[in-house]
């Protein structure tokens, strides 16, 4: 699995920047406060083996048009944060423990009943899923997959449904879309399913878009194909957008605000600069010295050693723990939480001080300097 | 990785944290039990309380069917007096007129405790025929594929083109004699096309898989590819198969002999302890019919759960559960 | 499409061929053969008896030759009448196999000639027209009522899954499909038709009332008295039906609920609910056509156990099909309303399997020839 190597580089000065985007201006009629909130959220999975914090106290929010990248391993819960927004998930085994609070434009969606949720998916916000191979209805055409989602939601005719079906899918860069969209899913490549799939999530002009590690199961020479896509389609709507993935050259070049998940938690928050080129957590910098790159040619590449804990029985204190080079005193005994720490950008010993501490000294482990990225 | 030869799975029963080499010390506590493939299926299947009550009934038929043709042993001449026509109904004068009689006399608790033994042996023998046949036929056919593929399967084809039960009433009619084991014959014979398709379709799929390029890739001869490789991984469709299959033949042993067409009069079965049952029936005459029908309907289900259990505990993924 | 249609009905003809074949073989094997039973049949004249063994080429030693022959004039593919190779040319000078006005001959089964019942000397053809109506009838209706039920459980039970419905579905059908049709059929007629006397023990119509099935005096009856042929018929008409579909509603309704399970499981229902469909759309136009295709499959594959079940139930329940005339003749050894039985039977299980394969190949857009 090849990793885009985060566009990371020394300009003449020293300094350490990154190809990122620009926020969007502030757009006339958008409500200052967060297009979405979410709030300590906690989703438990209740299983034959016993019950399983997926996601256990994960709060962030993203503003209009903008784009947050949630970060982290396989099994940290960043996909079921994504699917509880949407609830998507079926409630035995899931739980989505009382207190936890997914706000958007206003409203709790968790405590939406059924049908005004229904009026919510598809509409206001429209998820983009991984595998394009499967995500698409094999004995149905293209045409009416996308219609299917616009007829949802707009009293549109059948065909002006049809019509507008087309124009996504020319909008997404297919060639030849009437013909396009009578064609069914297995005439098409991989590359050509997620695009249709980014068309259907567009159809009815969203305000958010989730996409669950949209180009994981993709070429590479595709994945910057479809990151590009998604990034001229947010420009041009306006929508925000929140990514998920494990690559950090995806968020390096795709997004404002990044948030770093582990075991169901969130460990690490900020700009996109502040974590890629300052990351504080010593997760976050585990991940970005496993990244390969050109200067590090000939050499071993770094691991972070050990695995994701057994989520059964998760230690006290902090998850990382076992696999963190800096762990010290009270890292197996207390558990560090973002929201208590100060400022709440990191859930760490090393930046807030454990009980029975000295105070902490606030400064991040020595990062070696990256060489220059040509 | 070969996931028959690779036979431990790690099943980890005691809570604990991670296992590391070097690196800070862990206070954690981690033990891991071994346990191979036949063991999890085991354990499985006795968590299943459906087949757990299939074992129990199948095995009180076969004690049944063991002893009691010991305790209650069948005698052509053993009559009580027939008081109406079709038969005694059951009474609780003895053990014999529990479940009444039939228009002979002869009693069913009897004709049943002793059509057990023939029911069963004759379900098991075409079994251990057809699996043999059938196995040997599509796995050679699924291994080796090409012309020796086409032209089993158009054999396969040619048994399969008129209906089973065609066949087989015809043989069983005019070449069985009443005889059973011409009859586990016949059975056997027209039964293995069936088993041959499953066992052929699953070494098709299995032979592309990379542990068997792998065996080949190290030299590993052909039948040991197919013995020790290919045929450890296919035994669970075939093993659940092989218990519908005796189930099914109990089924048409009773169907062929109560047509008479089947086992002789001399013998008892549990198809001719039904025979000429019907015309009683719309008398009001149940008891003969009922209890061997019922003793065959029980057997079945039984065989029935304990199939689904071992088709559940072979393959946990197979039913969407 | 119709590429794909042409191409499986080619592919059906070797075996049909192998129907015929069988069919004469087992005949050929029976004791005595049909030459001594058709001597020793009370029923047929001495002139049709000559007619069928110089028209089948029955006199003859017992070599491989004289028994290809005999199949030969039995097919209608020789005329026996003719030596060596004339044997392939009718007396009007076409081959024989071509039907009569285009010179062909007028022998055998290609020619419409099954023969003759040993048992009662009426004309094989007739006997099967007069039996054909009543068991499509019943498997007919048997189709109709075993899928639709099936699919009804199926669905239901895996939507719901592990509810109640499920669960108690889930435990009838496993009774129900061990237990044997003919138990259960006896067991039927003694608890409805004897202890309750609720419907008929037996038959298609009561034969003191109505004249048998298929013949043209029961359609003089309909005629007089088209509501009471539908009461009749179809009361008796009830119990078989049940036997007949019980043990494939029992297994298919399993069988429907785990494909449904297996589609609902995957990503494209996914995305129709993040669409904002509501589960109705998500189950009926996105799941269930999906979860169709197997099952049609399967429909296609039951078709000879259908035909199983109807031999039972026919011979259960008295009931003037093909079924019970097999068994029928079966037990007098004519073997001439057997053979006939079976080659038609087969057939039209090829032909229904073609037209399931069809209606695949309809559903399913993956599969274009």
């Amino acid at each position: 699995m090849a990793c885009a190597t985060p566009s990371i580089h020394t300009v003449a000065g020293g300094e350490r920047v990154t190809d990122t985007i620009a926020r969007p201006e502030a757009r006339a009629g958008h409500t200052a406060g967060p297009l979405l909130d979410v709030r300590d959220l906690q989703v438990h999975f209740h299983v034959m083996d016993g019950t399983v914090k997926a996601v256990d106290g994960v709060s962030f929010s993203i503003n209009p048009g903008e784009t947050l990248g949630i970060v982290g391993e396989s099994g940290c819960g960043k996909s079921v944060t994504a699917l509880t927004i949407m609830r998507l998930l079926s409630s035995p085994p899931a739980e989505i423990v009382d207190g936890s609070e997914v706000i958007f434009q206003g409203r709790n969606l968790l405590a939406l009943d059924d049908e005004s949720m229904r009026k919510v998916r598809g509409n206001d916000i429209a998820m983009v899923f991984q595998e394009p191979m499967t995500s698409l209805n094999p004995v149905l055409t293209i045409g009416d997959q996308i219609a299917e989602a616009i007829q949802l939601h707009l009293a549109f005719s059948k065909r002006e449904a049809w019509n507008k079906a087309i124009e996504s899918i020319r909008q997404v860069g297919i060639n030849n879309p009437e013909r396009r969209v009578k064609q069914y899913p297995h005439e098409m490549s991989g590359g050509m399913r997620q695009r249709v799939m980014i068309a259907m999530a567009l159809s009815c002009d969203p305000d958010l878009i989730i996409a669950d590690e949209p180009t994981t199961a993709l070429d590479v020479t595709i994945q910057a194909q479809i990151l590009d896509l998604i990034r001229k389609v947010q420009d041009e709507t306006g929508a925000a957008l929140m990514l998920i993935t494990h690559d950090l050259g995806v968020v390096a070049e795709t997004v404002h605000d990044v948030v770093v998940m582990y075991a169901g938690r969130v460990v690490e928050r900020g700009t996109v600069d502040e974590v890629l080129l300052a990351p504080k957590h010593p997760y976050t910098e585990g991940l970005l010295e496993s990244t390969p790159s050109k200067g590090k040619r000939g050499q071993r590449l770094n691991v972070i050693k050990g695995t994701v804990a057994n989520p059964f029985n998760l230690s006290p204190g902090c998850n990382f723990t076992p696999r963190c080079p800096y762990a010290f005193e009270p890292c197996p005994v207390h558990d560090p939480r973002i929201e208590d720490a100060n400022p709440p950008d990191v859930a760490c010993w090393l930046y807030s001080r454990a009980p029975g501490q000295p105070p902490p000294q606030r400064q991040r482990p020595i990062l070696p300097p990256l060489e220059a990225n040509r | 990785m070969d996931p028959i030869q690779a036979t431990h799975v790690e099943g980890i029963t005691q809570t604990g944290g991670v296992v590391e080499a070097g690196g800070p010390t862990t206070d954690f506590e981690v033990s891991l039990e071994s346990l191979n493939q036949r063991q999890l299926a085991w354990r499985r299947f006795k968590r299943n309380r459906l087949a757990l009550i299939g074992s129990s009934i199948f095995l009180f038929m076969v004690a049944v069917a063991i002893l009691g043709p010991v305790l209650l042993p069948y005698d052509r001449l053993d009559i009580t007096a027939v008081k109406k026509p079709g038969g005694n109904p059951p009474s609780l004068e003895s053990i014999k007129t529990i479940f009444g009689t039939d228009n002979l006399g002869r009693s069913v608790l009897v004709l049943t405790v002793n059509g057990a033994r023939l029911s069963m042996l004759i379900g098991v023998m075409t079994t251990i025929i057809a699996v043999s046949i059938g196995v040997t036929i599509g796995g050679i056919a699924g291994f080796f594929g090409g012309w020796a593929d086409g032209v089993l399967m158009r054999l396969v084809d040619l048994v399969l083109a008129v209906p089973f039960l065609f066949i087989v009433l015809v043989a069983a009619r005019f070449f069985g004699g009443g005889d059973p084991i011409i009859i586990i014959l016949i059975f056997g014979l027209l039964a293995w096309p069936g088993l041959a398709r499953l066992v052929r379709a699953m070494f098709l799929s299995l032979r592309e898989q990379d542990f068997v390029l792998a065996a080949r890739a190290v030299g590993v001869s052909n039948s040991r590819i197919i013995f020790k490789h290919m045929l450890p991984n296919a035994i669970g469709p075939i093993v659940v198969s092989a218990s519908l299959l005796v189930a099914g033949t109990i089924v048409l042993e009773a169907f062929v002999s109560f047509l008479n067409f089947g086992v002789r009069a001399t013998d008892v079965s549990w198809g001719n302890a039904l025979s000429n049952s019907q015309g009683t029936l719309v008398q009001g005459n149940w008891w003969w019919a009922f209890f061997p029908g019922m003793a065959i309907a029980l057997t079945v289900i039984a065989i029935n759960f304990m199939g689904d259990g071992m088709r559940d505990a072979l393959d946990p993924y197979s039913r969407g559960r | 499409m119709g590429k794909y249609f042409i191409r499986r009905l080619l592919g059906l003809i070797p075996l049909f061929i192998a129907v015929v074949v069988i069919s004469f073989f087992l005949m050929q094997f029976a004791p005595g053969g049909p030459e001594q039973a058709m001597k020793e049949s009370k029923k047929l004249t001495n002139a049709q008896i000559e007619r069928w063994l110089n028209a089948w080429c029955l006199e003859g030693e017992d070599s491989i030759v004289a028994t290809a022959k005999e199949f030969g004039g039995w097919a209608g593919i020789l005329n026996c009448n003719n030596d060596g190779w004339n044997a392939f040319f009718s007396e009007q000078g076409g081959l024989n196999f071509l039907p009569r006005t285009l010179g062909g001959g007028d022998n055998g089964i290609l020619h419409g000639d099954f023969g003759r019942s040993i048992a009662n000397g009426r004309e094989v053809l007739g006997i099967i027209t007069e039996r054909l109506p009543a068991t499509l009838l019943l498997a007919g209706a048997a189709l109709f009522v075993w899928v639709s039920l099936a699919l009804v459980i199926g669905v239901i039970a895996a939507v719901r899954q592990y509810g109640k419905f499920d669960q108690a579905s889930t435990f009838l059908a496993y009774i129900f499909y061990s237990l044997p049709t003919f138990w259960l059929g006896l067991m039927l007629i003694f608890f409805f038709a004897v202890y309750l006397h609720w419907l008929p023990t037996s038959g298609m119509v009561n034969a003191r009332e109505w004249p048998p099935f298929g013949t043209p005096d029961f359609g003089v009856a309909v005629g007089k008295d088209p509501l009471g042929a539908i009461k009749e018929i179809g009361t008796h008409m009830v119990l078989p039906l049940i036997t007949l579909v019980a043990v494939n509603i029992a297994g298919d309704s399993r069988f429907v609920r785990a494909s449904m399970l297996d589609v609902l499981n995957q990503d494209y229902v996914r995305t129709a609910k993040a669409k904002g469909a509501a589960p109705r759309r998500v189950y009926g136009r996105h799941a269930l056509r999906n979860a169709l295709l197997p099952v049609v499959t399967n429909v296609g594959l039951e078709l000879p156990f259908l035909v199983a079940g109807a031999i039972v139930t026919e011979t259960i329940f008295v009931w003037p099909g093909m079924g019970s005339l097999f068994i029928q003749s079966l037990r007098e050894s004519d073997y001439f309303v057997l053979m006939a039985v079976i080659m038609i039977t087969s057939a039209m299980i090829l032909f229904a399997n073609l037209i399931a394969d069809l209606v695949y190949g309809i559903v399913d857009p993956r599969i274009r020839y």
